[in-house]
């Protein structure tokens, strides 16, 4: 038996990251706190690297490899696929997190009115917060136990909450950053509800001990309360409704940098955490092979609910940050299609799971392009020093000619988002349509076609504002930032939307690959299973099985 | 019913907790309710106060203050955290065969905590907790 | 199934992507394939149905459109830097050349050590799509891979040494435009170029069909290229929607051939027609399907729009206000003999329909017919080459339909030649005389200083196309045309009507040559001299190379007696002098290689070669070896071999249309504006008249489609308007409506939001209470 220490090396390797970053950053050298996020880039880069598992002598296991009764087997192949697109998409928000904290402070600083009070200094915080963030995230793919994924969760949100606070210092982070987080304590309430819930209804946490009690004695009333308890409290994660409310405020209020931040990292997890559980309760059940039917259910209607109140509540927004929040919600209840599809015949055009992995990787890069050009430009300067956010769709009239390269980014970046052929979006939607028509959710599909062309409007007025109206000399927009590595990582993702959707075979290949489930596993099995005495993991639905 | 699975069916046994929470919720909603339809309403400036008592609100909720006190209770935190978990891995280590191979994985794992608690003082530390001045 | 039948569309959109990452997997593929097939080529020599398969040709022969097609993204680029140069004629000129030299060098390899025998050049992998399992399985595979046999090489020759010249000749010819439009110019002038060495060299229908698309565009493009004239620009829209209607044929006949033959590569096809062509020859006419029998017949539409023949004729005249080296090669030389090409390429399946060829033969000669009549009238010269270019078009395809193949190759080749020299004579008259192009306004420019080159070539070019006895090369190819349609005894009346054709060629040429280069001096200069280069051709406005600037025109003469036409520079002239000298050497083809020529041999080496049954002949009774005459030999023309007859008797025709054009033309005329054919006017009654207007096709097809057309779409639009446009906008209000009733849901507050959460929670586990109870 291997140590479970050999699937957690870039999770090893990211904590360690964080821990220097710690200790750089209340440097009293400018040139010392300068290094938080060369070192940080470094660390999410070795972190990559190592979860590819091409590293010798670090070989990067599987959950089932390390423990074929305790590793997490449903899927398998999860967690690679999972960490490198942390670690890819990580590097890239990274870009846009320059100058987020203590800008005005390292100015006075710089200009002499002050010394360097380590009190007074975020930047050690921040970007610690913003690698256990995603160190959090990528523990959650590694979950094989609901109080290791409730953990995870936990450690994904928790600095979120606290790096939506300390963006700014305008009034509304402070309030965003409130609401974030008494209703994230909710949302986690709710899902660890569940997950007791799921405990006491299967004797386990173990993820494939519920898998097997629920394949072999169905979903109880009980066990069926804890999953959707669960579930539902996830969706707080994912913004689905009805866990919704807060995206819009808090996107809003946040810093552009960290409103990107919170589109990825935390529904990433929520959307690993999703896939763990459905594929506790397996998508085995009825007759066409999908989730038990009450969980398909209540899934069907929140993806739809999800997409249309999302796209419905966006058209009649003003600001680009609201706008782009709740197409965020949209793209939630999109990728959901592809978790009711389930794993279909397990090749990339029928795996809704497949078309998940995939589109979150799609939706990371187009979104750190939209959100990118919005950090990218700055107001007029506040009482404080501190420039305002650009958010008013007025504001970015005539961007294209303004500022040709951001202009066209957000242009690109909109479009795909659109789902607009040739862009990635495009390719991005395609599986969640052809996967849930090859489940046979024609339904769900039609609502998703029609959502798909209400999002056609505001994202066009995104870019007919861009693209098409003359620059307004009103416009708040004073100038663009003078931290390079923000307009660098808007257009990396720009660059992204084209050549990943030219060049992206081989994520499409790997999203496959990753999406492999092994639901059936534990049924073929179970004859042998269930003759294997006491010794044996508890919950093998024995109620049934002495019954007779 | 030898079942290892707790409740499968029978939740009769949860309704003593029923009846508790359907209580509390049933006082404080007569509270409410009853203070609704039997207090009297006299709306004033004074009534209007942050502190009916009396104090007068002086300056902005918003106020940042100083941490430091918050800084210190974490730091105890960690070392509290830190005697906790050492506890049970003494107790279990000194079973463990002297040299072998499971022992120096255990005294990995516990250094490897010893080092995130001494990076959590250093950054206390740097932070200027200690500093008093 | 709809799932497997997307799952194409990430893979298609990573094509790019694949061919640089399977890229050399692909090819290494491909070339086991093809060593794979070598062996069957020595061994059969000729596979099922006397069409070998392919070898395995030289990747650089890629490099003949791959030339030109770096030249045009040169030319975007050079646009794109604003370069106020010549540099894109030169590079032009030196990457066509170089295409010229690569053609020649393909040619020795395959026409000349390897005997004609099919070679394909693999690039890399295009398309590859599959769907459908088990034993509907079905892949479609288009590589982007060259077919080259004699008749690749026969029509890459023309096309690339053409294309060298005319770039040559336009970069004089452009020079007004330097800057401006140069670039423009010749990046499709380049595109074009590429587009048709893909339609020629393509090894599958579908890589032809971009290439017929490409240069549809080209053509497009160009005939459009002075788009601030309304003229050109309806010209170039009228054009581009008359191919549209051919085209449709062709993808039809491309799909209905991917359909029964489950391929698109000509070589899949010919063998899997193999049965059905010896069937044919066998005169077992009832096994081929009609399937089979309706695919040329689609295709043929295709050629007869790109090749202007009827009824799609009518966009090639108008097409005329492209810059002339455009006409030249473009709606002379090249492109518009792509149709003649397919029905080529494809002739092993023309020849298994009993209708396709019948039908290309009457077409063409009707075709040939009644554009010769139109010439006659008309008094634009360039126009009249246009029709003329319409008739011998019509003569290529009769040629083909007669079963003589070789001979319309060989008059393809030689028209190329002669015609674009008369297209670039015409060119320089324009070029020189500020637009003009009536030739009643024109008269003796063969005697105005600096002039005799172009007269010199103007004439080699009227003796060629009027057919001239023994020393034109017009007269060769245009004898086998006429010679193999006598001879063939179903065609007969073909032959007549193509004699009658020759007569009035001869007449109508000799009319342009009679009255614009020969007679007294006498010009007036053409409207472009009040037009400041603004628009169309604004020749006034620039000097030629070696002489100082005469300034006539921005001096402000605009009348005839101050104009000084200027005479053509060196590019011109010696693109002429080339083109008349190769007209003549064009001649010497006819008596090398086989008893019909050089050309006749490369036509035969190919896929075009009719092997002595057709199936149109097999049908009504003329079964296989019955002793009919087509079988044995020749039919005969009043006793005579029909050959043989048709020397003498078409010289004859072509001596009688000379003389006519001499006599009422030439003799006696005192001014520009007069000649005796005027006297003749009264006595034909309204018929001249009606020649003059184009028999009035063009008002025939306003009102018989265009006008139809335009009243539907009218009440489409109203239909449109009102009810869909308000369907629309309903469904548009509706989204609007509902976020409208969500919004206040998002009212800010912390407690309303949770309440929200909890409510919705809440909701959904009594939806699922519900759900699961029922």
């Amino acid at each position: 038996m291997m140590e479970r220490v050999t699937y957690l090396y870039p999770e090893i390797a990211l904590f360690i990251t964080t821990c220097i970053v710690m200790i750089v950053g209340l440097s009293r050298e400018l040139k010392h706190r300068k290094l938080c996020a060369p070192i940080s880039g470094l660390g999410l880069l070795a972190a990559g690297v190592l979860a590819t598992g091409l590293v010798p002598g670090f070989h990067v296991a599987t959950g089932a490899e390390v423990d074929p009764t305790a590793g997490q087997i449903l899927l398998p192949n999860l967690v690679p696929y999972a960490k490198v697109l942390v670690a890819g998409v990580g590097i890239l928000l990274l870009l846009l997190q320059a100058g987020t904290v203590d800008r005005v402070e390292e100015a006075r600083i710089a200009s002499g009115r002050a010394a360097f009070n380590p009190l007074r200094s975020n930047r050690a915080e921040y970007y610690a917060f913003f690698l256990f963030s995603l160190t959090g995230l990528m523990l959650c793919a590694s979950a094989d136990d609901l109080i290791w994924l409730f953990l995870a969760l936990e450690l994904t949100s928790l600095p979120t909450y606290i790096m939506v606070t300390m963006s700014t210092s305008r009034h509304s982070s402070q309030e965003a950053g409130v609401k974030y987080f008494f209703l994230g304590a909710l949302g986690a309430a709710v899902f660890l509800y569940g997950f007791t819930l799921l405990y006491g209804a299967t004797g386990s946490t173990n993820l494939n001990q519920i898998h097997h009690a629920i394949a072999a004695g169905g979903l109880s009333g009980l066990s069926l309360a804890g999953m959707l308890l669960a579930l539902l409290g996830v969706c707080f994660k994912i913004a689905a409704v009805p866990m919704h409310f807060y995206t819009a405020d808090v996107y809003q209020g946040a810093a552009s940098s960290v409103s990107a931040f919170l589109a990825f990292v935390p529904k990433t997890a929520g959307f690993i955490a999703i896939l763990l559980l459905a594929s506790c309760a397996g998508w085995t059940h009825g007759a066409g092979d999908s989730l038990p039917d009450a969980l398909r259910t209540v899934l069907w209607v929140i993806a739809a609910l999800t997409m249309t109140v999302g796209n419905v509540l966006a058209i009649w927004q003003n600001s680009v940050k609201r706008i782009l929040a709740y197409s965020s919600i949209a793209h939630s209840g999109y990728m959901l299609v592809g978790v009711v599809a389930g794993p279909g015949g397990g090749t990339f055009a029928t795996s809704g799971i497949a078309a998940v992995l995939f589109y979150l990787l799609c939706y990371g890069v187009m979104n750190i392009g939209t959100f990118g050009v919005l950090a990218c430009l700055e107001g007029r300067a506040g009482a404080d020093g501190e420039p305002a956010e650009i958010e008013s769709l007025d504001d970015l009239r005539g961007l294209c000619q303004r500022h040709p390269v951001l202009g066209w980014t957000m242009v690109i970046c909109t479009l795909s988002l659109l789902g607009l052929p040739p862009l990635l979006g495009f390719f991005g939607k395609v599986p969640l349509f052809t996967s849930a028509i090859s489940a046979g959710e024609i339904p769900l599909v039609v609502v998703l076609g029609l959502n798909s062309a209400i999002a056609a409007f505001y994202y066009l007025r995104i870019v007919g504002s861009c693209l098409l109206e003359k620059p307004e000399t009103t416009t708040g927009i004073v100038r663009v930032t003078p931290f390079g590595s923000r307009p660098a990582g808007a257009l990396a993702s720009a660059a992204g939307v084209i050549v990943l959707a030219i060049f992206g075979n081989g994520f499409m290949a790997a999203s496959e690959k990753a999406a492999a489930y092994d639901g059936g596993h534990v049924e073929k099995k179970e004859p042998r299973a269930a003759g294997v005495p006491e010794t044996a993991p508890q919950a093998l639905g024995p109620a049934k099985a002495e019954g007779h | 019913m030898d079942s290892p699975i707790l409740a499968t069916t029978d939740l009769s046994s949860y309704l003593p907790i029923v009846l508790v929470v359907l209580m509390a919720v049933g006082f404080a909603m007569a509270n409410i309710v009853l203070t609704m339809l039997l207090g009297p309403r006299r709306a004033g400036r004074t009534k209007g106060m942050t502190y009916e008592a009396g104090m007068n609100p002086v300056g902005t909720a918003r106020k940042r203050f100083n941490v430091r006190f918050y800084l210190i209770a974490m730091v105890f935190l960690v070392f509290d955290v830190e005697i906790i978990f050492l506890y049970p891995w003494a107790s279990t280590f000194a079973n463990l065969a002297p040299g072998s191979d499971q022992s120096l994985v255990w005294l990995v794992r516990i250094l490897f905590f010893l080092f995130t608690t001494v990076v959590a003082y250093l950054y206390g530390f740097r932070k200027g907790v200690f500093k008093f001045d | 199934m709809v799932a497997d039948m997307l799952a194409w569309v990430p893979s298609f959109a990573g094509s790019v992507a694949a061919m640089a990452q399977h890229g050399a997997e692909a090819v290494r593929g491909a070339a086991q394939e093809a060593a794979s097939h070598g062996p069957a080529v020595e061994a059969a020599g000729a596979g099922v149905g006397g069409i070998a398969l392919p070898g395995m040709g030289s990747k650089l022969y890629g490099l003949i459109p791959l030339l030109p097609l770096l030249g045009c993204a040169v030319c975007g680029l050079l646009a794109a830097l604003k370069v106020k140069s010549k540099l894109p004629a030169w590079m032009t000129v030196v990457l066509l050349g170089a295409s010229f030299i690569l053609t020649a060098v393909m040619f020795n390899d395959v026409s000349v050590k390897g005997h004609g025998a099919p070679v394909v050049s693999h690039l890399f992998e295009w398309i590859r799509v599959h769907w459908g399992m088990g034993e509907r399985a079905t892949s479609l595979v288009a590589n982007f891979a060259f077919y080259i046999d004699s008749l690749t090489c026969l029509w890459m020759l023309f096309v690339t040494g053409l294309g060298t010249l005319i770039a040559l000749y336009a970069s004089e010819y452009m020079s007004h435009d330097v800057g401006a439009g140069y670039c423009r110019f010749f990046a499709a002038f380049n595109l074009f170029v590429f587009s048709m060495a893909c339609l020629v060299m393509g090894d599958n229908l579908l890589l032809l069909y971009l290439g017929w698309e490409g240069v549809g565009l080209c053509s497009y493009l160009l005939i459009g290229y002075f788009y601030k004239k309304p003229s050109a620009v309806a010209a170039a829209k009228k054009a581009f929607i008359v191919n549209r209607i051919g085209d449709l044929g062709l993808a039809l006949g491309v799909m209905l051939a991917f359909v029964h033959f489950g391929s698109l590569e000509y070589s899949v096809i010919f063998e899997k027609a193999g049965p059905y062509i010896a069937a044919m020859k066998a005169g077992r006419l009832e096994e081929i399907p009609a399937i089979v029998q309706l695919i040329p017949v689609l295709l043929m539409v295709g050629a007869f729009g790109k090749s202007a023949q009827l009824p799609l004729y009518v966009w090639l005249p108008d097409a005329m206000e492209g810059p002339t080296p455009v006409s030249a090669l473009i709606h002379a030389a090249t492109m518009v003999t792509a149709g003649v090409y397919l029905v080529a390429r494809a002739y092993p399946l023309f020849l298994l329909s009993e209708i396709a060829l019948p039908i290309v033969a009457w077409t063409g000669a009707l075709t040939a017919l009644l554009a010769a009549t139109i010439g006659m009238a008309q008094f634009d010269i360039k126009r009249i080459m246009a029709y003329s270019t319409v008739s011998q078009l019509g003569y290529m395809f009769a040629g083909l339909g007669v079963l003589t193949s070789a001979g319309a190759g060989f008059h393809v080749f030689t028209h190329a030649f002669f015609k674009a020299m008369l297209f670039l004579s015409c060119g320089a008259v324009m070029h020189g005389f500020a637009g003009q192009l009536d030739l009643r306004k024109l008269s003796g420019v063969g005697k105005v200083p600096g002039w005799r080159i172009v007269s010199m070539a103007m004439l080699v070019g009227c003796l060629n196309l009027a057919g001239f006895p023994v020393i034109t090369a017009g007269y060769w190819s245009k004898d086998m045309i006429l010679g193999g349609a006598f001879a063939n005894p179903h065609m007969q009346a073909i032959g007549w009507i193509l004699l009658v054709t020759a007569g009035l060629t001869a007449y109508y040429t000799f009319r342009v040559y009679f009255r614009v280069f020969a007679g007294p001096v006498e010009y007036e200069p053409g409207d472009e001299l009040h037009a400041h280069g603004d628009d169309g051709h604004g020749h006034d406005g620039h000097a030629p190379e070696g002489r100082a600037t005469t300034g006539h025109a921005s001096e402000g003469h605009a009348t005839s007696e101050h104009f000084h036409p200027h005479a053509p520079g060196w590019a011109i002239n010696t693109v002429l002098a080339v083109l008349a000298v190769s007209a003549f050497a064009v001649i010497g083809l006819r008596f090398i290689g086989g008893h019909e020529g050089w050309a006749a041999d490369m036509v035969e080496q190919s896929t075009a070669r009719y092997e002595g049954a057709a199936a149109y002949e097999m049908a009504g009774g003329h079964a296989a070896g019955s002793g009919h005459a087509g079988a044995s030999g020749h039919a005969l023309f009043f006793g005579f071999d029909a050959h043989k007859a048709m020397m003498v008797v078409s010289g004859i025709v072509g001596l009688i249309g000379i003389a006519a054009a001499f006599y009422l033309h030439y003799a006696g005329r005192t001014t520009a504006a007069r000649a005796k054919a005027d006297a003749l006017l009264p006595a034909m009654g309204p018929v001249a008249g009606w020649a003059q207007h184009k028999w009035y096709v063009d008002e025939l097809y306003d009102f018989l489609i265009v006008k139809p057309l335009w009243v539907l779409s009218n009440i489409f639009h109203l239909i449109d308007k009102l009810l869909v446009d308000g369907l629309v906008n309903v469904l548009g209000w509706i989204p609007r409506a509902m976020g409208g009733v969500l919004r206040p849901s998002q009212s800010g507050l912390l407690h309303n939001y949770a309440v929200g959460m909890a409510g919705g929670i809440a909701l959904l586990l009594l939806i699922v209470v519900l759900v699961t109870r029922s």
